[in-house]
């Protein structure tokens, strides 16, 4: 594994990248940007075409070891870019894509000949696009679309523009599509857009065994009726909060500075067991504390870094804490690949959930005894069903 | 498919990538528009691969007075943008134009498409009738190679173990002087069938003809006076090469070498397909 700094969408990425991996791997299996298609694999059809420092390539022939530093822009990035709106427009009304396998890479394309050749003819359209397949449209649409756009610059009086090593502006909304993987977590600058400059901060102050590379964040806040002091003395016994998570305990007695603990968690057909170790660091003066953790699922090899930051808030009345916990992991291996998008967003959050579930429950002294059953995707399935029927009745 | 495991280094300066690749199964690496493809299709499997791609020596441009030497890291979109001095008139940014596609120019560079030596591929070829010599660095001493004497056969190249292209040296032209380019593929951007370049500079009477995808090195000409005085002797030429036995390849060999000379005249684009 090579260390890696990679802009990707306006977002600075660090990556640690096996060599053999290629760029559209990188920026699909990684990032969760799926906009980028792969096709032959072997730079001949187009799909995978991004830009890399404004200019177009292929994704599938470009490894991310040897891109350090580079400016990466996929279809994600250009949601916002005038060019390319003004492209998606004339797609659609020229008919220029069905089934959109190629429609990504077509995009890419397409902006960068109209950039670079305003006003070009049929003749050079389809000289420039040649490296792009479509088994649908017979082109012609396409070619249609493209026509029209670089006329229209053509028209405006646009000069030719060079793309290579040209700047692309990144998007301007904070799109989960635009954003890989976990849209909470962005630069210091769109942090402050979002006026969430001082929980980052916060999270940064304190003990990190090894930092996250672009994890996916989750925040829970819920309320326990008992007072800040029992709370937080249950939160420096590990073994009760290891009890909390569904499916986990611990596989050591702790020192209360270290856990040895495994988790449980089923996902389809895939049944992981993650063994792993944990740090935990306290402080009290300001009532919050961290666990750091990483395991392996020995049967899949799939690898997991977490780090769950907890903060506790003393209510009007001191009966009642509000306790707020942040959640952030980082999956990688063949689960992370099996378990993209919103499914493992969704694990995740159903995970804090039961945990918040199961701490109240102890606070009150209600299942302290009981062992939580490990989530699998059954109920996590039925909760989407759930969910999903609910706001169908709330829109009726 | 997806690439077989290998080794990434990328080192600061020639020597380091010099030492670097004189290791055994190591694979030099700079746009990675060849080598990418073979990567992926574990046609290659290297077990290192040497990124020479930001290697200053590699990037630069020096102008002489007999012409310009090219840093080999240069790539195909550089020479069609004309980020690049020319010493011909536009000749290099013609071919560059008519290289496989945008998004690979964009990436593929000038070295790496001698060093891969594919006989379809356009530099070799345009190059050998440009009169270009390929410079030469190893891990003991550095060197000069015409390109047909670098380029031996079909993806095989003078290059020593730890040896690298760091350049390509051009010949100045002058104004006056003539390029015909033309290639055959079955599709624009595809590995092309036929291909010939013919350089004519009447003023120091130069007069070079090469003829490439013949799935070996190219044929070169280095005074090809009577060939393009007399067209019919690019029959003999194809015959004595060995490339007549199949007649309909010999036809478009013929017609792709025909319309290159007379090209000479016209001056039209590269890419343009024979009728």
């Amino acid at each position: 594994m090579k260390p890696i700094r990679l802009s990707v969408n306006g977002r600075d990425i660090e990556a640690e990248v096996e060599p053999r991996q290629h760029l559209a791997d990188f920026v699909r299996e990684e990032l969760l940007l799926t906009g980028t298609h792969l096709g032959c694999e072997h730079g001949v059809c187009g799909a995978c075409t991004v830009l890399i420092d404004g200019a177009p390539a292929r994704a599938c022939i470009a490894f991310p070891v040897a891109l350090d530093g580079a400016v990466i822009t996929t279809v994600e990035g250009l949601v916002d870019d005038p060019v390319t709106e003004r492209l998606r427009k004339a797609f659609m009304v020229e008919h220029g894509l069905q089934c959109g396998f190629c429609t990504p890479g077509m995009l890419i394309m397409a902006r960068d000949i109209v950039l670079r050749r305003p006003g070009a003819d049929d003749a050079a359209i389809r000289h420039e696009l040649a490296g792009n397949l479509c088994r649908c449209t017979g082109y012609i649409g396409i070619i249609r679309a493209i026509r029209a756009v670089a006329a229209e610059r053509c028209a405006a009086g646009e000069a030719p523009v060079v793309t290579r090593g040209g700047a692309v502006v990144p998007p301007l909304h904070v799109s989960p599509l635009t954003l890989p993987v976990a849209p909470a977590r962005l630069s210091a600058v769109g942090d402050e857009r979002l006026g969430r400059g001082e929980d980052v901060s916060a999270a940064s102050a304190v003990f990190v065994p090894e930092k996250l590379r672009n994890p996916v964040e989750l925040v829970q806040e819920f309320e326990v009726p008992a007072p800040r002091a029992q709370v937080w003395a249950l939160f420096q016994d590990p073994a009760q909060v290891i009890g909390c998570l569904p499916g986990a305990r611990l596989t050591a007695p702790s020192d209360g500075r270290t856990v040895n603990a495994e988790m449980l968690v089923k996902l389809g057909p895939i049944q992981a067991a993650f063994g792993g170790t944990g740090v935990i660091a306290a402080d009290p003066a300001n009532w919050t504390g961290t666990i750091d953790g990483g395991g392996v699922d020995r049967r899949s090899a799939t690898r997991v870094q977490a780090r769950l930051v907890y903060g506790l808030d003393e209510l009007p009345g001191a009966a009642a804490t509000r306790v707020r916990v942040e959640v952030a992991y980082v999956l990688q291996g063949p689960l992370a690949q099996m378990s993209r998008g919103a499914l493992a967003r969704d694990l995740a959050a159903r995970l804090t959930a039961a945990f918040a579930t199961h701490l109240a429950a102890l606070l009150r002294g209600e299942a302290a005894a009981a062992q939580p059953a490990p989530l699998d995707a059954g109920s996590l399935l039925l909760s989407l069903v759930k969910d999903w029927v609910r706001r169908l009745f709330r829109r009726a | 498919m997806k690439a077989a495991r290998f080794d990434y280094l990328r080192p600061d300066d020639l020597a380091g990538a010099t030492v670097a690749l004189a290791e055994g199964r190591a694979r030099p690496m700079a746009g990675g528009q060849s080598l990418g493809p073979m990567l992926n299709l574990r046609l290659a499997r290297p077990g290192r691969v040497v990124d020479v791609s930001h290697l200053p020596e590699l990037r630069r441009v020096e102008a002489r007075p007999d012409g310009i030497l090219y840093g080999a890291a240069l790539t195909h979109a550089e020479f069609e943008d004309g980020a690049v001095p020319d010493p011909t008139p536009g000749f290099l940014a013609r071919v560059a134009h008519g290289i496989a596609y945008r998004a690979v120019r964009n990436r593929g560079t000038i070295g790496g498409s001698l060093a891969h030596a594919d006989p379809a591929a356009d530099w070799p070829t345009a190059l050998a009738a440009l009169g270009a010599r390929v410079h030469l660095a190893g891990p003991a001493e550095t060197r000069e190679l015409a390109v047909d004497e670098f380029i031996l056969g079909a993806f095989e190249t003078a290059l020593a173990p730890g040896e690298i292209i760091t350049g390509v040296f051009v010949p100045r032209r002058s104004a006056q002087a003539r390029f015909g380019y033309r290639k055959s593929c079955r599709k624009v951007g595809e590995f092309a069938e036929a291909m010939c370049a013919v350089l004519v500079d009447r003023e120091s009477d130069v007069q070079r003809l090469a003829i490439g995808a013949t799935e070996a090195r190219q044929l070169v000409f280095p005074a090809a006076h009577d060939v393009l005085r007399s067209p019919a002797r690019v029959d003999d030429i194809l015959r004595d090469a060995g490339l007549a036995a199949d007649p309909a390849a010999f036809r478009l060999r013929r017609e792709v070498v025909r319309q290159a000379i007379a090209a000479l005249a016209s001056e039209s684009q590269p890419e343009g397909q024979p009728a």
